[in-house]
């Protein structure tokens, strides 16, 4: 067959899985499992590994699910580079002889499917590999499906009901955190614009599938790659590099005040009382996803220390799990309830009683932030010397 | 002659500030009501580019693929940046293309302008479609070397290098800021808490003149505009619009109501007393009394 396996680009920080790939690993198992079944098929889930003194990685990344690993193992690749990446990655996902290595590739051309982390390195990477594949590619998944489907279509099938076999449906929550876009990767079968798009390349998002449980009983073919450089890529250079913690922090703090579009009425002094709130509880501030976009004209302190990307929490931003979660004027997207849910206890305000957070939260107290949050100043500053907040 | 030549890629975007925004009763967002303008992303890439001009002396061309009110974006870069050309590629056949489809007009578009280009720059995503890919596909087919999130650069003119400082976080795990030196040409993705300084006399003289002229030229900006169809820009229309987009939206649905995780007390948010119980129900979670 032209196309097979399901090929999944592993991140990782000097041989450390980062968190996401074992998340793809898991996924791409449970999906290749349904369809190797459900096909009677044997199509691998296949780990792509660039790196340095990777090795012992790959062992690890069968013991979470890969039934194979292709590596390419080079001083040069010891630090991710786009340009150099992109180049081995569509080496590796083009190369008929590793593919061999695991599977009769008699026919192989390309992979079936393909995988990527939505983060800032496999966005990217995501975006050059499929435009070097010249294939199509859906970013930020949050949810897939393999199924046959029947797709009557202007261009792709020149509006005639066609049958596409083993058609990955990538779904991707849209900036409004309200809406679910399904998108495929289609062959155009329409005569005038014939052509084959394979990969299925999807980017999927941080922190949504399970990993499946290590087991090191679990074996796989480790194939090794070597691959070929350009002299003039290897011009592109890292010069310096340093791992650095984010400003926000959501891990230490045993709470987290969050604000959203509920500010509206008067963004300044809202996010001045939630600040506020923070302060008094030892607490972290967290906003929702529109808040990044700057909706609201405040004054530029406040729109750089608290309406930027870092504070995100939900799917586009950071998962967290304080003991006690105030969400002030947060409708409850389920981008953002993704990104609080594990909390331990959940306050929200909020005027309307229909908002989706009043079932993700422990306490709903009715009413604006601009109302509760001085009342409840108060009455925390009253209680505060009996029980000191430890760290 | 200008010592660099640059273009930037901007996209004509829904106005996401409050007054300017509409949403539909459903949350999602009311793209009739809702006015549209230059995008954010965008004019953070124009502000980088405008850098280069100051610093070093350069040609900008600004280019965007869209409607032809898609001008107006073009304007509001020309306004920041002070830019020299504004190219718009306009054709019905370019609608509903996806990123690698709108990659290839990109591409096609940059190909055409004059001189070799030195520089490309685009925001980090747009604010609609949120996905990231046109810049980076965009840069592949030119062939251009790609520096994603790039918080800060300067160009080497007598190496013809550029030396970027890049911020990259990969949620919840770590961030990394790398500093790479690449060689020109190359494609730049601003990230959005990009900055631009200009420390010394002369940069600033050269950016109040820039910026006066950058005035000037924006309130007549059609005379700078050319307009491009798919024939006149030569683009193969397999390649482009629905026919050239591998991917289709095949459907869009309300993201189901998951069920009630948690079950809520009700609070009366104005009543001192109710919430002065909140209040001690609050130090009772910090302090680890309330076992779940």
């Amino acid at each position: 067959m032209k196309y097979q396996h399901l090929y999944v680009v592993i991140e990782h920080e000097e041989g450390k899985p980062v968190p996401v790939s074992l998340e793809m690993l898991g996924e791409a198992r449970r999906l290749m499992d349904g369809y190797n079944k459900k096909y009677s098929a044997d199509e691998k889930v296949v780990a792509v590994v660039l790196g340095h003194d990777v090795r012992k990685l790959c062992e690890e990344l069968i013991f979470y699910g890969a039934d194979a690993v292709i590596y390419a193992d080079s001083p040069e690749l010891r630090y991710t580079r786009n340009l150099i990446d992109t180049k081995v990655i569509s080496q590796i996902a083009t190369n008929k002889e590793l593919a061999a290595k695991f599977s009769d590739a008699s026919g192989f051309v390309k992979p079936r499917y393909m995988f990527f982390a939505a983060d800032n390195i496999g966005r990217q990477l995501s975006s050059t590999v499929l435009a070097e594949l010249e294939s199509g590619l859906a970013s930020d998944i949050n949810k897939l499906v393999i199924e046959d489907l029947v797709i009557k279509h202007e261009h792709k099938t020149k509006g005639q009901p066609e049958k596409y076999e083993r058609t990955l449906e990538m779904y991707r929550p849209d900036f409004s955190g309200f809406l679910w876009t399904t998108i495929l990767c289609l062959d155009n079968r329409n005569p005038a614009i014939e052509r084959e798009y394979h990969p299925q390349g999807c980017s999927i998002i941080p922190g949504v599938f399970a990993p499946i449980e290590r087991d090191d009983k679990r074996r796989g073919a480790i194939v090794d790659y070597l691959p070929k450089f350009d002299e003039r890529d290897l011009r592109v250079k890292i010069i310096d590099r340093k791992i650095v913690k984010s400003a926000v922090d959501f891990d230490s703090n045993k709470a987290i005040v969050s604000f959203g579009r509920g500010i509206k009425d008067s963004p300044e002094e809202n996010i001045k009382l939630v600040a506020q709130l923070a302060k008094d509880l030892e607490a972290e501030v967290g906003v929702s996803l529109p808040i990044s976009k700057k909706p609201f004209s405040v004054s530029e302190g406040t729109s750089s220390t608290y309406m930027i990307p870092d504070r995100v929490i939900g799917t586009s931003g950071r998962k967290v799990a304080p003991m006690l979660y105030i969400a002030a004027g947060i409708s409850g997207a389920m981008q953002h309830i993704a990104g609080m849910k594990e909390a331990g206890f959940v306050v929200a305000i909020n005027p309307d009683e229909n908002s989706p957070i009043k079932d993700e939260c422990d306490i709903f107290i009715k009413g604006r932030m601009e109302d509760v949050i001085p009342l409840l100043l108060e009455e925390l500053r009253k209680r505060k010397p009996a029980i000191k907040v430890r760290k | 002659m200008a010592n660099l030549n640059i273009a930037v890629i901007v996209k004509l975007e829904p106005d996401f500030s409050e007054g300017n925004v509409s949403y539909n009763a459903d949350g999602t967002l009311n793209r009739a009501e809702t006015k549209s303008i230059l995008g954010p992303h965008s004019a953070v890439a124009s502000n980088a580019a405008f850098y280069a001009k100051v610093r070093y002396g350069a040609q900008i061309a600004v280019t965007t693929m869209g409607p032809p009110i898609a001008d107006t974006a073009l304007q509001q870069a020309q306004l920041l940046c002070d830019a020299d050309e504004l190219h718009l590629y306009s054709d019905r056949i370019f609608a509903g293309a996806d990123t690698l489809a709108t990659a290839e007009v990109l591409k096609t578009g940059i190909s055409k302008i004059e001189g070799k280009m030195d520089i490309v720059f685009s925001g980090h995503r747009a604010s609609d479609g949120e996905t990231g890919q046109t810049g980076p596909q965009t840069a592949w087919k030119l062939g251009f070397t790609f520096l994603g999130n790039v918080i800060h650069y300067d160009v080497n003119m007598q190496n013809k290098t550029v030396r970027a400082r890049r911020m990259i976080s990969l949620q919840g795990f770590y961030d990394v800021v790398e500093e790479v030196e690449a060689p020109l040409p190359v494609f730049i993705a601003i990230d959005p808490s990009y900055k631009a300084s200009f420390n010394t006399v002369s940069q600033r003289l050269a950016f109040e003149k820039y910026q006066k002229e950058a005035k000037t030229r924006a309130q007549d900006y059609k005379q700078y505009l050319k307009v491009f169809n798919a024939q006149q820009l030569g683009v193969d229309p397999k390649l482009v619009g629905l026919p050239g987009s591998p991917t289709i939206v095949y459907k869009v649905e309300r993201i189901p109501k998951a069920k009630a995780s948690r079950k809520a007390e009700v609070v009366d948010g104005i009543s001192r007393e109710q919430v002065a119980k909140v209040a001690s129900k609050m130090y009772e979670v910090l302090e680890g009394m309330v076992i779940k």
